[in-house]
């Protein structure tokens, strides 16, 4: 695999989990805010170089109950993913470290002593 | 016996990856040429990613910190196969003809 | 550019949740105010927030690049307009011709209510900041 190719998926991952996290911010930050609708982010059929720089499509929550001031947010629904967000961009992270640091080990291995 | 030149088979190129595998086969000095390109065009992405982000922020850390990866390892990779060529050659340079 | 517009959106949450538990502890402080400089009892002030575009830290002026999520603010301070409690107080300073006094209209336990979700709100918003902070602190380890 080309050197310039490695840990793409992974990176591209990252970036999916990122636009997502913004969005939980979002529906955190506007919890009490009249009218608010909870937003995601569609995840991507595949990870693979195509997705690099499109930004997901920002979609809508199904299965939410909207209170007498129009929102929607679900404190507990945002608790939940943000702390399932947090634990795939660290697995993710350090994946990725584990895939560059082999990358290097390979490439140095065969150093002339 | 008789040994002519012309019966020394030029040794193909492997296809190294970050050495282009379009030109496997043959012109060694091309090969060069192309991973000398892929080494630089890395080090250009990376330079403009990290710039990107600090002067405009527009990119993510770890869309630059891969980048710049590439690229350091892109060199890396270019540096080990030259030194792997210079010492065979040296090596061949050493045999007595 | 994700994970730093997020900081700044969680950033307008917590200040926003302040501005409501200060508009809060107002209310109760002056839960029997019957003067005010304008004339009349104090009145009830409520927060209306709005959902609302953050900009965010490296972006320049030129290009303000904006995630695609909203922030919130406080955009507005609501304050009740209709008619002051009125109570049957006669000696009291501020009692009318007929003995009544006018209070204003603020159930002190509401409001404790209010202050109370306003705090759990704001603890949600440091949550989400902390946890992205830990996110670009990861995602700098990759330089590594």
């Amino acid at each position: 695999m080309p050197v310039n190719q490695t840990g793409m998926d992974l990176g591209n991952f990252l970036s999916y989990l990122s636009q997502r996290q913004e969005v939980i911010s979002s529906n955190i930050a506007n919890a009490d805010t009249p009218g608010y609708k909870t937003r995601d982010v569609e995840m991507p059929i595949s990870f693979s170089a195509e997705f690099q720089e499109a930004r997901a499509t920002v979609v809508g929550a199904p299965g939410l109950v909207t209170r007498n001031d129009g929102n929607n947010v679900s404190i507990d629904r945002e608790a939940r993913l943000l702390a399932e967000n947090t634990l795939k961009f660290n697995v993710a992270a350090q994946s990725l470290r584990a895939q560059l640091k082999n990358l290097r080990s390979a490439i140095e291995e065969g150093r002339a002593s | 016996m008789n040994v002519s030149l012309s019966s020394i088979v030029p040794i193909p190129v492997p296809a190294v990856p970050g050495f282009g595998a379009s030109s496997s086969g043959g012109d060694f000095a091309s090969a060069v040429s192309s991973a000398m390109n892929q080494v630089e065009n890395a080090q250009q992405t990376a330079q403009t990613a990290t710039m990107n982000l600090l002067a405009h922020g527009q990119g993510d850390v770890h869309t630059v910190a891969l980048a710049t990866q590439h690229a350091e390892l892109s060199l890396e990779l270019f540096q080990q196969v030259r030194n792997k060529f210079v010492s065979a050659y040296q090596e061949i340079m050493k045999m007595p003809m | 550019m994700s994970l730093f517009s997020a900081i700044s959106i969680s950033a307008s949450g917590m200040e926003a949740q302040r501005s409501r538990a200060e508009l809060i502890t107002e209310n109760l402080a002056n839960a029997d105010t019957t003067r005010t400089p304008e004339g009349g009892p104090y009145k009830r002030k409520d927060a209306v927030f709005t959902a609302t575009p953050v900009s965010y830290s490296f972006a320049d002026q030129l290009s303000m690049v904006s995630g695609q999520s909203d922030g919130v603010a406080m955009s507005d301070v609501a304050v009740d307009d209709s008619d002051p409690e009125r109570r049957y107080m006669p000696g009291h300073p501020d009692a009318d011709a007929e003995g009544y006094v006018a209070f204003p209209k603020i159930n002190t336990a509401e409001e404790m209510v209010d202050l109370l979700s306003a705090s759990r709100s704001y603890q949600a918003n440091v949550a989400a900041f902390t946890a992205v902070k830990d996110m670009i602190a990861r995602s700098i380890d990759l330089f590594r």
